[in-house]
């Protein structure tokens, strides 16, 4: 199954202990050429990150001292105004009830999109080979078909009048949702857009941490019923700690993921009714591509990923100590 | 694994291929670009707008009566056309002639980004451009725009149903509409899903007709600032008749959403509706689900408080303009002095558009449809030509936010236009 | 743990109720574009289809410049998921291998690469790529797409490769292999579900974009499907039964490229994010 259950050390089996397998001595027999192998190794991802990601990330870290209008853009002056976009940003009460929302709305959808694919990460161990399949492969589909595409038919699923939605639930006697509108409150619409959401992000983090699962050896399970342990109990004693570092990778990356998404919640209903569906990132289109004011934008840009940096400097901490530890 | 091995050969070739080609392509471009009488002029129009017969032959004329200029011609998506624009600007090499959106423009304009076209003007037929296309092009006493074409609505109805319920005439007043409207329900109500007037809850666009009709508008230009106006009581005015009309009709129509999600014509083709506001270009997608729709519907201008009277319209439309980097600006404004001429304006107006520079509609008078709407036209009028009124167009429109409320009764209609007159101050305002 | 009949029962009918939640948009897309324009507007009821049309695809597929379209997004896509392979294999040997001096650091500016929201990075990226003269060509974004996938595989990478005991590298040595050769021959075949289910990321991230795609590429034979997508709305309308065929026309060729991977994508997962 896993590349490492294909080798012959046991301890290969078990995540734990396979951390521990493969501590690289540092080589010291080497010379000089030696000690630049590394260095040369990681040499273009070193050069690509740099370049392409993180010299745009200081221009937009510059932009945000400047003002950057559809003017400036074409000119191509510099107009330097210091911390103008961030105070200007910071004193419009809109922008910290746009924040709240943000943060609220990221933690709901990271804890749902958490419990949802853990519960049927958990559920796939327990199912029938066929039944399985079948839920791998509505898991695959949902996975693979492009967001725009999710998109449009969410979209049209919940079409006021024409949505198979309402038609449904009126079938099913619920009348009162006969052109029911989903999107005449900023609540409903970020419920809605949380769903599309978690169709789409919930089969990655399912298959991850139904993998993790099933990393862990069979007479583990066994060993704990034998011990008497009822099913919550063994959840905690062994599948829990197996994928404990799987959940603090997959809950990084669905907090940037979340924090920062754009597009779904764009298409949508564009952040209304009456902007109650405005999150950060829409805030920062709104201001940047809409408004041209490219210099406001790229501050909002800028505390975001302060926030963000605040919110995950744990995980990161947490994940790069992790990775030290086995070298240590 | 093979498998794989095989996959990352295969496409590792195709990469090594293109990117080949991608980078020789990319320097006839640089290279073709610099001088003035020959070269390259890019042409960006939108999807939809002039029709491939027309600008293949004025692509062919303009090529001929310049030798040596190649027109690299464009068709831009309206997705996405804010970031396509912004950037395409700012760049060294920017398109040499490019449609906007009459409701784009200012904000260009404004930002010092296009051509100063003022002197141009009478080399373009300016004595007949159309006007209310004209003051869009136009911010603070000089012309930026070129008005290409427009098209505005109308109410687009059911020949036969109306005949059917005994209506002999088209309404020419509110009243006339509603009784009419009313007539439509008693004849035809016994069906579920008939509905006299189709008319989605977000058609902002119709509801300029109404509020302008009552004396209203969105914003009073005071110099070069705005001031929104839409708590006065002409606006008021408006947003009530528009409640009234869609409680009389009893449309299903989605209250949170726009004449084009769902899209209008493809419900009106359904057969259930007998009336909606569109513009005659959409009685053809009506016919996609229905081919003898089109022989069945017939026009009459959007019917104003005055009997006879029709409410003004929104005149949606594109310009034409020169990006100020552009470095074909000579060659810009000759391609722009063909297409404004009488030839390729007669067929936009064959196309069904009110042609931008020519006042000669007698094309689109041809067809009845065209011909209701050409009239109305010239009582057309644009939104506030302020800068920032793209951002209204481009991010949330308070516009639609206000019907949604005061439709689904979620708020009066106090409330309603003053939330959106605050919403609307804080973008377009100061 | 023996199961009852009961137990097993619920757990298949939970188990399928969720097959069917997740597989139901699809069902719909697919559904949906087999309407006509009428059946897409009706009022009845039309959960499982009654009629069929392949309308909406022929009208999708001979919309001019399909194949360009694909053509594009299929070199764009591959080259930048094969570019980040090969570079985060490269980096991630040594994250793995060795200790050395910045390697914590490496790993952090990693971890922070993925933070800066993209839509605020396209203006300086726009920039860049004007600077470095590469507007206008498929090059452009096969490295934005790159940029953005390689931290994702470089981290994950640097998990598999974990995974894989030095002692077997070691063995190969002292068999007279050279380091690379060890290398090679030993850790880089064990490396395949890794490889694949990294590669399933970037090729998701790349083969989804759309705005990038729209702005850097001027001419419309240049563009990738997303951009082809959006053509089916148009300033007054929406052609709904068009959308949805499109939708499924493009989701085809990521499904391939599921299928193709699919074997190794569950058991890539179990070995690298365990090590995660």
């Amino acid at each position: 199954m896993t590349a490492t259950k294909e080798m012959p050390t046991p301890a290969g089996a078990t995540p734990p202990a396979s951390a521990r397998v493969s501590p690289p001595k540092p080589r010291r027999r080497g010379g000089f050429g030696e000690r630049l192998t590394p260095y040369l190794l990681i040499l273009p991802a070193l050069v690509a990150v740099l370049v392409l990601l993180g010299w745009p990330t200081i221009q937009m870290l510059l932009i945000s001292l400047r003002r950057l209008d559809l003017r400036e853009l074409v000119t191509g002056k510099m107009v330097w105004i210091g911390l103008a976009n961030y105070t200007d940003t910071l004193s419009d009460p809109e922008f910290w009830s746009v924040t709240i929302r943000t943060i609220l709305f990221t933690a709901a959808l990271v804890a749902a999109t958490l419990v949802v694919a853990l519960l049927i990460a958990v559920l796939m161990r327990h199912l029938n080979p066929v039944i399985r399949i079948c839920v791998q492969v509505s898991l695959v589909l949902a996975w693979a078909v492009p967001v725009i595409a999710t998109t449009t038919v969410f979209q049209w699923i919940f079409d006021q009048q024409y949505g198979i939605l309402n038609k449904t639930l009126d079938k099913l006697g619920f009348h009162s949702f006969i052109g029911y509108s989903w999107f005449s409150t900023g609540g409903s619409t970020l419920t809605v857009i949380g769903l599309l959401v978690l169709w789409q992000a919930v089969p990655f983090v399912a298959f991850t941490l139904y993998a993790g699962l099933i990393g862990v050896p069979r007479e583990q399970y066994e060993a704990a019923g034998i011990d008497g342990a009822g099913p919550f109990q063994t959840f905690r004693a062994v599948s829990w700690p197996a994928i404990r570092p799987i959940l603090t990778m997959v809950t990084f990356l669905s907090v940037l993921w979340d924090f920062n998404m754009f597009g779904q919640v764009w298409a949508i209903r564009q952040g209304g009714p009456d902007g109650q569906s405005t999150t950060l990132a829409i805030l920062q289109y709104l201001k940047g591509i809409a408004g041209s004011h490219f210099g406001s934008a790229a501050a909002i840009a800028t505390i975001m990923l302060v926030l963000l940096l605040a919110v995950t400097a744990r995980y990161v901490q947490l994940l790069v100590r992790t990775k030290d530890g086995e070298i240590a | 694994m093979k498998r794989w091995l095989k996959l990352v050969a295969g496409a590792a070739a195709i990469t090594l291929a293109t990117a080949g080609c991608a980078g020789s392509g990319g320097g006839d471009n640089a290279s073709g670009s610099g001088g003035t009488g020959t070269g390259t002029l890019t042409v960006w129009l939108m999807t939809g707008s002039a029709p491939e017969s027309l600008t293949g032959a004025l692509n062919k004329e303009f090529e001929a009566a310049h030798a040596g200029v190649k027109v690299d011609y464009q068709i831009q998506q309206w997705n996405g056309i804010q970031q396509k624009l912004t950037t395409a600007l700012a760049g060294d090499n920017p398109p040499d002639v490019i449609e906007v959106g009459n409701t784009q423009t200012p904000a260009f304009a404004a930002d010092s980004v296009l051509e100063d076209l003022t002197s141009s003007v009478n080399d373009l037929n300016g004595a007949q451009w159309l006007a209310g296309l004209k003051a869009s092009g136009e911010y603070d006493g000089k012309t930026y725009g070129v008005p290409f074409y427009a098209a505005n609505r109308e109410v687009l109805y059911r020949k036969d149903m109306f005949a059917a319920a005994g209506i002999t005439a088209p309404p020419t007043s509110n009243a006339e509409w509603l009784a009419d409207i009313t007539k439509l329900k008693a004849k035809f109500g016994s069906d579920p899903q008939f509905q006299p007037l189709y008319l989605p809850g977000q058609y902002w666009y119709s509801l300029l007709s109404f509020i302008w009709d009552n004396g209203g508008d969105i914003a009073k230009a005071d110099g070069k600032s705005f001031k929104s106006t839409l708590d006065s009581a002409g606006s008021k005015a408006g947003l009530e008749f528009y409640k009234q009309l869609v409680d009389t009709s009893g449309t299903t129509a989605p209250k949170d959403n726009d004449e084009a999600n769902p899209q209008q014509a493809g419900i009106y083709g359904g057969g259930k509706v007998a009336m909606m506001i569109g513009t005659p270009g959409e009685v053809a997608t009506a016919a996609k689900t229905d081919p003898s729709i089109a022989g069945k519907t017939g026009a009459f201008a959007i019917p104003g408080k005055t009997a006879g009277q029709p409410a003004p319209v929104f005149l949606g439309g594109s310009n034409l303009v020169v990006p100020i980097n552009s470095k074909n600006k000579d060659l810009a404004k000759a391609y722009l002095k063909l297409l404004s001429g009488d030839k390729y304006m007669t067929q936009m107006a064959a196309a069904g558009y009110v042609p931008g520079t020519s006042s000669d509609v007698s094309a689109l008078d041809k067809d009845p449809l065209g011909a209701v709407m050409a009239k109305a036209s010239k009582s057309g009028r644009a939104v506030p030509t302020s800068p920032k009124w793209g951002e209204v167009e481009s991010g949330q429109n308070p516009l639609k936010d206000m019907l949604t409320a005061y439709l689904t009764g979620k708020k009066t209609v106090d409330q309603a236009t003053a939330d959106a007159n605050a919403a609307l101050d804080k973008i377009i305002g100061g | 743990m023996k199961k009852s009949l009961t137990q097993r029962v619920t757990l298949s009918v939970v188990g399928l109720l969720v097959a069917l939640v997740f597989f139901f948009p699809t069902y719909w897309m697919f559904t949906t574009s087999l309407k006509t324009p009428g059946d897409v507007l009706s009022p009845k009821y039309d959960l499982i289809p009654t009629s069929a049309t392949l309308s909406n695809f022929a009208s999708a597929l001979t919309k001019p410049g399909f194949v360009t379209y694909l053509g594009n997004s299929l070199i764009v896509t591959l080259g930048a998921v094969i570019a980040a392979l090969v570079v985060g294999v490269l980096a991630a040997i040594p994250l793995a291998r060795f200790r050395f001096r910045g390697r914590k650091g490496f790993l952090l500016l990693i971890l922070m690469a993925q933070l800066a929201p993209l839509s605020a990075l396209f203006i300086p990226m726009y920039l860049l790529m004007r600077d470095l003269g590469l507007l206008n060509t498929l090059p452009s974004l096969l490295l934005v797409y790159f940029a953005t996938s390689l931290p994702f595989t470089v981290w994950m990478l640097y998990g598999f490769v974990n995974g894989i005991p030095y002692d077997l590298e070691e063995a190969a040595m002292i068999d007279g292999c050279s380091r690379t050769g060890a290398f090679r021959r030993v850790t880089l075949p064990l490396l395949g579900p890794g490889l694949v289910t990294t590669s399933v990321f970037s090729f998701i991230t790349a083969w989804n974009e759309f705005l990038f795609a729209l702005v850097f590429m001027r001419d419309q034979s240049k563009q990738t499907l997303p951009v082809w997508l959006s053509s089916f709305r148009t300033a007054f309308s929406v052609d709904w039964g068009g959308v949805m065929a499109a939708s499924v026309v493009y989701a085809i060729p990521a499904l391939v490229f599921f299928l193709i991977v699919q074997r190794k994508l569950v058991s890539g997962m179990t070995a690298g994010a365990v090590k995660g």
